[in-house]
């Protein structure tokens, strides 16, 4: 639940979402599921020229699974925090 | 003759003996009906109550009007009824009129009677039964009949009639004309009888027009619309009868002369009755029009809306009126063959007669459609007129003004017509599914994230939320988790502000838990263990990791080597020499002032000291781990500190819990491992990692203050074997590599982590305590080479900084004369190793222009703390050692070799700093 949780904090926050199939989409977070499904607004695809299909769209939604990187924006992280929810994910992962 | 192999005449001769009653006997109908198989069992039947057929099938006497729900009660409806009256007889005496002279032919027209209605012997009235069983029936078939049951021929009439539209019935009409020579007379006759019926049919109709036309003036300007449809309805309409002739006539006109001969006497007689029918029937259209007009306005005027909704539904008005249409022109194709017979001047009585029914046109919508165009052309013509007024310029900007509007209503047109169709398109869509769908899946989702412990599952958002809030500086809300009860909750991360949907959302998540929550319960009951795996995969399979949403780790971690079993634990043991009674046994100040007259005097105890290699790398950051385990189980358990109020054994509980883990903590620092153990110390070692500098200021904060006096001994003691101070001629380098951006960020890290938590216990602290620092600091040091680093010029500057405030605080606290006088000793000494080193103490200039004046300020800083505590003599060492860095700045800032405004006001700020110490201003130096 961690990743999940940390989205959740980034709702309405700019990320940039780089897929399997190397396509990266920049928008709006607007909402993640715990399956990591996403839902963008606002989106631009980086490479624009190379899929001119891509253009109007307006907002989309992202399948988990189909995501290889999310790129966060670095000052609504928390570093440490997130360090810190790192252990506690495996300290929990001990305990089971 | 034969026709398909029978006998006709015999045949009609048979029917005509049968209708008399010739035929009566059993005998002949079996073999003349069925087949020879007959068992004989119809001989069996009984049948009576004959005697009702006459009621029940119509066609004699008058029909009553109680059925009749057509025709309104309006006064031209009592001399319809009459006329219907005279129509049903009337057909008699005229037949009975025209085949007495036919004689001549052996067989005589069949009667019409009841019984012809079943004669379906007759090869005329099988085919044309045929003939009514096809679908192109002609209109006039079709027209809804108001008088109660027909007679088959009345029928077969209508059928001829609608024949006649065809080309074929032309052909066979001119035939036909040709034995109207013949029967002359009988139509003389007829036409007589004819005349009178008309007349009286006129003066009918005469009177119903009146009644017909002022209704239809009231009516005409609501009626425009719809008679413009009408007209191309009705257009469409008759091109469509005049395209499709009915395809069974074609071989009875080719049928023998002699049949083709009986027929026609039977097709006049027919149309006779026809033309009759027609005129009653119009007659009953026009009433019939007049009320569907009259409920048609009512209509219109109740509602437009309704109205239009109505119009395809609502077949009748621009059907009755095609089809009354279509009768006239019926009539007048008949009135033309009869202009054109020998008996032309029963014709043209007849055309005389038929004038109203031409006066009747101008009502037609074709020429109120003309009265229409001619009255916009007019207007056209008159707005032209006043353009025409205007000049040739303004007359094209208005066009090209008007051009312009008229696309732009096109395109927006054209843009919600798209929108409109996109919108229709998808919402084909909608409500696919329904909200116990919708809910369903929700629950499904929900379920999932429902677990045993929200706070924790939800962490990084719970914390992170609730330092924002701090941040925001809007007060501790509590957690934003929902619980259910003891089995658990949602983690409902950071609440999104200025959403108004949020609550009634969360309202119902709520809700929806809730409900399964309970369900879980009761269906564990039930079934004892697994109550969520019953929903597992219904979304797909969600067994694997992504069901607690966390992505497959690239790094499988053994997880056998959990944090008690850690093989680092072995060797990090404190040492047996340092019990926990002798740091209990004494205070804070007198253990640093024991270390420091042990580092000052220079006697370790190197006896029984176990000599040990440093940590290494692995090491540190395991223990380092174990402490980060530790401290935020620290965190977690003062996360869960019982209320104060509470008393007794559950805040003794919690405090005991918390005091374990923190002796856990301070043993795994090894802070109380001797100096001499290593080079560099464990604790040093644990702090050249960067995440063990940001360690510390959370572990401090749950130290007291006499473990972080120990600490902050240890830590002084070791000064120089701190990765920060070993590794700080590496930022001298003026290439800029990955080791130096290194050791700047374990730098800078230091500096904000270490320090800030070293900060209050100093600024707590002694003067006898800052001395002891001090000494231990220069002597178990190269104090020299501290005071080149950054870490080193802050530490110094901290502890002149803290004696400064000693000396100016209150009087209560004043220090004793020894302790002063010892400081003024340690002092003189520090003053001393430094004198040779003041210029070399800033930094290598790495960068230019005022970054370069920030990197010097601390340095500026230390200077102006040491010029405070230094003697006279000292301050002339002071400004003899510094004069020339001074001048240069005083001169360069001055000066403004190229150089920005904020760069000098640098400079001068950093050189004020140091001679404001010394009493003096940069100002007063002249260049």
């Amino acid at each position: 639940m961690l990743i999940f949780s940390v989205f959740k904090t980034l709702t309405d926050q700019q990320v940039t979402v780089e897929l399997k199939n190397d396509l990266s989409i920049t928008g709006v977070l607007k909402s993640v599921d715990q399956f990591l499904n996403i839902r963008l607004d606002n989106i631009k695809v980086l490479d624009e020229a190379r899929h001119p299909h891509m253009m109007a769209v307006k907002n989309c939604f992202i399948r988990g699974s189909v995501v290889r990187y999310v790129q966060l924006p670095a000052e609504h992280v928390d570093t440490q925090l997130l360090e810190d929810a790192t252990r506690r994910e495996a300290q929990n992962q001990v305990k089971r | 003759m034969s026709f398909f192999g029978f006998d006709q005449p015999d045949l009609e001769r048979e029917k005509l003996r049968f209708l008399e009653g010739e035929l009566n006997s059993n005998e002949d109908i079996p073999t003349y009906t069925w087949a020879e198989n007959y068992d004989g069992l119809g001989d069996a039947l009984q049948e009576g109550g004959d005697e009702l057929n006459d009621e029940t099938f119509g066609g004699i006497g008058t029909v009553g009007k109680d059925f009749d729900f057509s025709n309104p009660a309006l006064p031209g409806a009592e001399d319809t009824q009459k006329y219907r009256q005279g129509i049903n007889q009337s057909p008699l005496p005229s037949q009975k009129a025209f085949t007495s002279p036919l004689s001549t032919i052996p067989v005589p027209a069949p009667a019409i009677s009841l019984e012809s209605i079943w004669d379906d012997k007759s090869p005329f009235s099988l085919r044309l039964n045929g003939a009514a069983r096809t679908p192109s029936r002609g209109p006039p078939t079709s027209t809804p009949r108001q008088s109660g049951i027909r007679t088959l021929q009345e029928i077969e009439a209508e059928m001829r009639a609608a024949a006649e539209q065809s080309r074929e019935a032309v052909a066979l009409q001119q035939r036909q004309q040709q034995l109207l020579l013949q029967q002359q007379r009988e139509e003389e006759e007829f036409y007589y009888r004819q005349r009178q019926q008309q007349e009286q049919q006129q003066e009918q109709e005469l009177r119903q027009r009146l009644l017909y036309q002022q209704q239809e003036q009231q009516q005409l300007q609501q009626l425009q619309r719809l008679q413009q449809q009408q007209h191309l309805q009705q257009q469409r309409e008759q091109q469509q009868h005049h395209r499709t002739p009915p395809p069974r006539m074609l071989p009875v006109s080719q049928s023998p002369r002699f049949l083709e001969h009986q027929r026609q006497i039977l097709l006049l007689q027919q149309q006779q009755e026809q033309q009759q029918l027609l005129r009653l029937q119009q007659l009953e259209e026009q009433l019939r029009v007049e009320e569907l007009e009259r409920q048609l306005r009512a209509q219109q005027i109740t509602s437009q809306n309704h109205y239009e909704r109505q119009q395809p539904s609502g077949p009748t008005l621009a059907e009755m009126e095609a089809r009354h249409q279509q009768q006239l022109m019926q009539q007048q194709q008949h009135l033309r063959q009869r202009s054109q017979s020998p008996a032309a001047r029963g014709g043209q009585h007849n055309g005389q007669h038929n004038v109203p029914l031409q006066e009747s046109m101008p009502y037609l919508p074709q020429s109120i459609q003309l009265q229409q165009r001619l009255l916009s052309e007019m207007a056209q013509a008159e707005f032209l007129r006043d353009i025409q007024g205007l000049s040739q310029a303004d007359q094209e900007a208005l066009r090209m003004e008007a051009v312009r509007k008229i696309l732009e209503t096109e395109k927006m047109e054209e843009k919600r017509r798209r929108k409109a169709a996109k919108i229709a398109h998808m919402s084909k869509y909608n409500d696919l599914m329904t909200q116990s769908d919708k809910d369903f899946i929700t629950r499904i989702q929900v379920s999932q994230l429902v677990s045993q412990d929200p706070y924790a599952d939800d962490f990084y958002a719970q914390v992170y939320g609730a330092i924002m809030r701090s941040r925001m500086g809007l007060g501790v809300e509590d957690e934003r988790v929902l619980k259910f009860g003891s089995s658990g909750g949602v983690g409902l991360g950071v609440p999104i502000k200025g959403s108004n949907r949020r609550p009634s959302a969360m309202q119902r998540m709520q809700q929806q838990v809730e409900r399964i929550v309970s369900n879980a319960k009761k269906r564990e009951e039930e079934k004892g263990l697994h109550a969520v795996h019953s929903l597992q995969g219904a979304l797909g399979r969600t067994s694997g990791r992504s069901y607690k949403a966390s992505p497959r780790q690239l790094l499988q971690v053994e997880s056998s080597n959990g944090p008690t079993s850690s093989p680092t634990l072995s060797n990090a043991q404190p040492h047996p020499h340092i019990s926990k009674q002798d740091i209990a046994s004494e205070d804070g100040a007198a253990q640093a002032a024991r270390l420091g007259r042990e580092a000052l005097g220079g006697a370790a105890d190197a006896t029984d000291l176990v000599r040990r290699d440093p940590l290494t790398h692995r090491e540190v950051l395991v223990t380092l781990e174990t402490l980060y385990d530790l401290v935020m189980n620290v965190e977690q358990l003062k996360h869960d500190e019982p209320h104060p109020e509470e008393q007794g054994e559950a805040v003794e509980e919690w405090k005991q819990q918390r005091d374990e883990l923190v002796e856990q903590i301070w043993t795994k620092l090894q802070v109380m491992v001797p100096l001499e153990t290593s080079n560099p110390h464990p604790f040093i070692s644990l702090l050249s990692a960067a995440k063990g500098k940001k360690l510390l200021p959370r572990v401090t904060r749950n130290l007291d203050s006499q473990r972080m006096f120990t600490l902050l001994t240890l830590l002084i003691a070791c000064f120089s074997q701190l990765d920060v101070i070993a590794n700080a001629p590496i930022l001298e380098n003026p290439e800029d590599t990955p080791e130096r951006a290194s050791v700047e960020r374990q730098t800078q890290a230091f500096l904000s982590s270490v320090m800030q938590s070293i900060l209050p216990t100093i600024v707590k602290g002694e003067l006898r305590l800052v001395t002891g620092l001090l000494g231990l600091l220069m002597d178990r040091n190269d104090v020299v080479a501290v005071a080149r680093t950054k870490p080193g010029v802050a530490l110094l500057t901290l502890l002149l900084t803290r004696v400064e405030l000693i000396k100016q605080s209150i009087p209560e606290e004043i220090p004793s004369s020894a302790d002063e006088e010892q400081w003024q000793m340690m002092f003189d000494h520090l003053f001393q190793l430094l004198t040779p080193h003041f210029t070399r103490m800033f930094p290598t200039r790495t960068e230019e222009g005022e970054a370069a004046e920030s990197q010097d300020q601390p340095v500026w800083q230390f200077l102006a703390a040491l010029a405070l505590h230094a003697t006279i003599q000292q301050h002339q060492i002071l400004v003899t050692s510094l004069r020339e860095k001074v001048l240069e700045n005083v001169v360069s800032a001055k000066k403004g070799w190229g150089m920005s405004e904020e760069e000098r006001q640098a400079k001068l700020a950093n050189v004020d700093l140091f001679l404001h110490a010394l009493g003096l201003e940069s100002s007063q130096i002249t260049v």
